[in-house]
């Protein structure tokens, strides 16, 4: 989840006489968690789908609805000019085909709004942009570009001087010898041509999603801005400067609209929605019995508007609000701006009888007989590796399922039998006293249509004196006691198992498994130090289906 | 302060009392003990604080077959002196008579100037009654004795020369008792008793697994309130695990850095061909992206339970229904003190036309109170099937801080809606290592799986 850095002292410039404590009691119930604070500085974790929380602006903006100090939509001012022409062309339509943007005038910009900005641009590229893929953000200093501008297509010799250069560079260099043109050259690789904004001037502004030009850097000094969005989703790119343009009008600047044609694209609309959503929904859902001027008070504290209109409650969503989708988002606002602290909880009698699954009362009875006949339970992963599975265990690696991309090396095979983790248990406790006798119930994986799953049953025993006699006695009380299954041992060879001394387990004609003492080359590898004996079963197909 | 002593220490004890310094075979003797008893009966007083052991060292001495030839016949130099007492002889006379000890018996005499020669006859000079070494050999005779009881000077004389003494170095312990020890009084009853306060050796028990009995309280308690288990497979196609819980298909969850993807594994059956078109068009609609059926084939290891809970209710739609599922859950992320690629999850719904948001917390903290946890309080969160979403941060004594657990919502109709399930369904979940980790005071969630064996045989059971 992304996390954003605040400072108390900002934020409570932005709300007024609201104490720090007040603010941290309060940010968990936006659905902020405090990662960490020191002093001034806060650090907050937000969840993916409410981008707006990315600066503190647009924590201020939910604060100020929580505290009552403003309340219901925000409403983007953006006036309507014809001086901000951007046109598209066709060659775009293939590579990157869609493009948006907004103006932003006579803001401050400080170092902090600077970083605030940044954030909020890495957290949009990462999230809704997915990784810029989908859709890229580039803010200018609108005072740098002349109008009008063009989204168009260039080969890779097009040359300029990109953002934190003193030189020119070609496209081709940009994206072979730069760090960022590395990380997501990816993006636009495969084509020769490669999207660009010019400006009338035929000045390079942006190259998206890679890189802006230099000259358009926006600095403390910056009062105007251009703000644009590319992506190959028009939808994504209008959400996405939703979100800028909230937060900058949000930071004291004014909107002015941009005029984008050609190429399926137009002019961002960025107006609010409306959906209508009825108080029963609401309290049926929550359990409370609200008015509609209660629900109403609520929705507008989570900073949305609402009128009544006949028995509908009329919503009034944001553009930038887009993790909106139905009444029952709305339920969710009403129950924010209610607020969650004050909702009691009850416990309603169950209309239902509880039954545990016979599966888990068969296994918790054969780990109770189990424990009876001296045995201690462990646990292992399913996931574990090449080496432990078959290469210190002698077997074939048939039928082997692997996982993709795996960030530890100790998991990626699943595994089709439990003896040789419980070899493995036993090689980390060799300074541990003897008898070490130990067992395992769990699932094994083996390739099938697609994939057969199967509950096994392994069992161990290591010291001085481990004898095949003792396991089968063993395994033959175990499944009389349990179950009344009467077991069969047939001679049988296994590459784990000491030639001569191994079997076959089967119950009424079926074979279910191995048994036997373990050989002296497992036993090796495992550097264990006394004989072991053991056996598998499956459980699938005996015990249960 | 009385105290129990077990037969073997009374005699010892009383032996010493009367005879206050003693050593081992002595005691053997004294008691009729075995040097076994003798031996733990020692231990058994020394651990007590009543016997004490002073070890020593000392030599015994016996004759060589140099030295016992010299005890039978007298040495090589008072067989000389003793041939010469009456009438000087010559050399070869001399030889012939002492054989192989004429060579050191002359030179002995010579030097110390008991005889002198004259051509090749041999003068007495000087006759002792007593040569130097004459003692200690009698003294020794054909006996072991101990180093100490013979002069030192004396036997400094032959110790040197060869084959005529044998020295052999013995350990001796020498036992006696403590001030305390002294004065206890022996009584010699036959009542049996025995030292109940000494320590006895460990032993093991065997045991289920702690996170196993964590788990089956876990269950037992939702049994209780009315739920029913329901089981599921590890292996899932993508289908069941994202696609029908409203995850859209570029979502980063669904990463490789996040799912375990099975290597080459495609489901051929997924769902019927309803819950497929409904499913799509929902994450095409609300989504708005190109949905793609083979993303959904690939098969995963689960993410979470939710997917066995949501096969389960849209294969039974119900309409009114407590379930829950337990088990194994995997995420592709970097082991560590907090972090697992495999741990159990715990989730339970609750279907149901008056099923509220308020039952929902209801549950939970019912839930915590019999778990034992009642410091809860619950903030929201996001989750992508679920609207309202809520988690629980229960208090954590030890860390001194509030810490998640849980979390929980009502499904999205985006949700149910597609697999035909028309009441709404409450539904929560969450790790279990985590409340086990409470329980047993862990710091390190991979103890679990370590499968530590002095770990797993010391750890006290939760109750």
């Amino acid at each position: 989840m992304p996390v954003v850095e605040l400072s108390y002292t900002r934020l409570q410039k932005l709300l007024g006489k609201i104490s720090k404590k007040q603010i941290s009691d309060n940010l968990p119930f936006l659905g902020l968690d405090i990662e960490s604070e020191d002093n001034d500085k806060v650090r907050i974790e937000y969840s993916p789908n409410r981008p707006d929380y990315s600066t503190d602006l647009g924590i201020a903006l939910g604060l100020q609805g929580l505290f009552g100090i403003k309340v219901g939509a925000i409403k983007l001012n953006i006036k309507k000019s014809n001086d901000y022409v951007l046109s598209v062309k066709p060659s775009v339509s293939k590579i990157r085909p869609f493009v948006t943007g907004i103006i932003a005038k006579n803001g401050r910009i400080d170092d902090e709004m600077i970083k605030q900005l940044m954030t909020m641009q890495e957290d949009l590229h990462f999230g809704i942009g997915r990784k810029r893929k989908k859709s890229s953000i580039g803010i200018h200093d609108l005072d740098k570009i002349s109008f009008p501008l063009t989204y168009t297509t260039s080969n890779k010799d097009h040359k300029f001087i990109p953002l934190h250069s003193d030189k020119e560079l070609s496209i081709s260099q940009i994206l072979e010898t730069t760090d960022i043109g590395k990380e997501y050259g990816s993006i636009i690789k495969n084509s020769t041509q490669v999207p660009v904004i010019l400006d009338s001037k035929k000045q390079t502004v942006s190259f998206p999603p890679i890189i802006n030009a230099a000259i358009t850097t926006v600095t403390t000094k910056t009062r105007n801005l251009f703000v644009e969005v590319t992506g190959i989703n028009k939808n994504d790119a209008e959400d996405m400067l939703s979100i800028v343009a909230t937060i900058l009008q949000t930071a004291g600047f004014s909107l002015i609209s941009t005029k984008i044609s050609g190429a399926k694209n137009t002019s961002p609309k960025l107006e609010p929605r409306k959906i209508s959503v009825n108080s029963i929904l609401i309290n049926q859902m929550l359990g409370t019995n609200l008015t509609n001027s209660q629900i109403i008070a609520s929705l507008k504290k989570s900073r949305l508007d609402a009128i009544l209109k006949g028995k509908n409650i009329i919503c009034t969503i944001p553009p930038y609000r887009f993790d909106i989708f139905g009444p029952m988002d709305l339920v969710e606002e009403v129950a924010l701006g209610y607020g969650i602290q004050n909702l009691e909880p009850i416990l309603s009698p169950s209309q239902t009888l509880g039954q545990t699954n016979s599966i888990s009362v068969k296994l918790k009875s054969l780990s109770l007989i189990m424990i009876g006949l001296g045995y201690t339970e462990v646990l292992n992963s399913s996931l574990t590796s090449k080496k432990v599975l078959y290469e210190m265990t002698n077997r074939e690696p048939v039928n082997m399922i692997s996982v993709l991309d795996s960030k530890s090396q100790e998991h990626t095979i699943l595994r089709d039998s439990i003896i040789p983790e419980l070899l493995e248990n036993l090689s980390r406790n060799i300074h541990a006293s003897y008898p070490q006798k130990i067992f395992e119930t769990g699932s094994v994986f083996s390739r099938g249509n697609p994939i057969n799953e199967a509950t096994s049953f392994a069992v161990i025993s290591a010291h001085q004196d481990a004898s095949f006699t003792e396991i089968k006695s063993i395994l033959q009380s175990a499944l009389k006691t349990g179950f009344n299954l009467e077991i069969e041992t047939i001679t049988f060879t296994h590459p784990t198992f000491e030639e001569g001394r191994t079997a076959s387990i089967s119950v009424n004609g079926k074979t279910i498994g191995v048994i036997g003492e373990i050989n002296s080359k497992t036993i090796e590898n495992y550097k264990i130090r006394v004989p072991v004996v053991g056996f598998e079963i499956s459980l699938s197909g005996l015990l249960f289906d | 302060m009385s105290q129990i002593f077990h037969e073997i220490e009374k005699k010892i004890i009383t032996s010493l009392q009367n005879n206050p310094i003693q050593t081992p075979e002595k005691l053997e003797k004294s008691t009729n003990l075995s040097p076994d008893q003798i031996r733990r009966g020692i231990e058994w007083l020394k651990l007590k604080d009543l016997a004490i052991v002073n070890e020593s060292q000392t030599s015994n001495i016996s004759l060589g077959k140099n030295g016992l030839e010299s005890f039978h016949k007298g040495l090589p130099e008072r067989r000389l002196l003793e041939l010469l007492k009456n009438e000087s002889k010559n050399l070869q006379e001399l030889q012939k008579e002492l054989g192989s000890v004429f060579g050191p018996a002359m030179g002995l005499a010579r030097k110390n100037n008991w005889v002198d020669t004259d051509d090749d006859k041999v003068i007495l000079k000087n006759y002792l009654t007593e040569l130097p070494g004459e003692k200690t050999l009698k003294q020794i005779g054909e006996n072991k004795i101990s180093k100490n009881e013979v002069d030192v000077n004396d036997l400094s004389n032959i110790l040197k020369r060869p084959d005529f003494v044998v020295e052999d170095i013995i350990k001796i312990k020498e036992i006696s008792l403590t001030e305390n020890a002294k004065s206890i009084e022996i009584t010699h009853d036959l009542s049996g008793a025995i030292d109940v306060e000494s320590k006895v050796p460990g032993v093991f028990v065997a045991r289920t697994h702690p996170l196993k009995d964590t788990i089956d309280e876990i269950r037992e308690i939702f049994v209780t309130l009315g739920f029913t288990e329901i089981i599921g497979e590890f292996t899932q196609p993508s289908f069941w695990n994202f696609d029908a819980l409203f995850t859209p298909q570029d979502h980063p969850a669904r990463e490789l850095q996040d799912t375990f993807y099975l290597d080459g594994i495609s489901a051929k059956k997924i769902g019927t061909a309803e819950q497929i078109r409904k499913i799509s068009e929902s994450h095409k609609k609300n989504w708005r992206y190109y949905w793609d059926i083979n993303e959904a084939r690939k098969m995963v290891l689960r993410t979470h339970t939710t997917c066995v809970t949501i096969k389960h209710l849209a294969e039974t739609k119900p309409d009114e229904s407590r379930i829950f599922s337990l088990g194994r859950v995997f995420r592709n992320e970097k082991v560590s003190y907090k972090h697992l690629v495999e741990f159990n999850q715990i989730e339970g719904v609750v279907v149901g036309k008056n099923a509220t948001l308020r039952d929902l917390m209801g549950i939970q903290r019912e839930f915590y109170r019999r778990i034992g946890i009642t410091k809860i309080k619950f903030w929201p969160t996001f989750f992508p099937y679920t609207e309202p979403s809520l988690q629980t941060m229960v208090y954590n004594d030890r860390l001194g801080k509030w810490v998640e657990l849980f979390g929980m919502g009502i499904f999205r109709p985006e949700v149910t809606k597609p697999l035909g399930i028309t009441k709404p369904v409450l539904a929560w979940g969450g790790g279990i290592e985590r409340i086990a980790m409470l329980r047993y005071g862990l710091d390190d969630v991979r103890e679990f799986y370590n499968n530590n064996l002095s770990w797993l045989r010391s750890v006290t059971k939760c109750q």
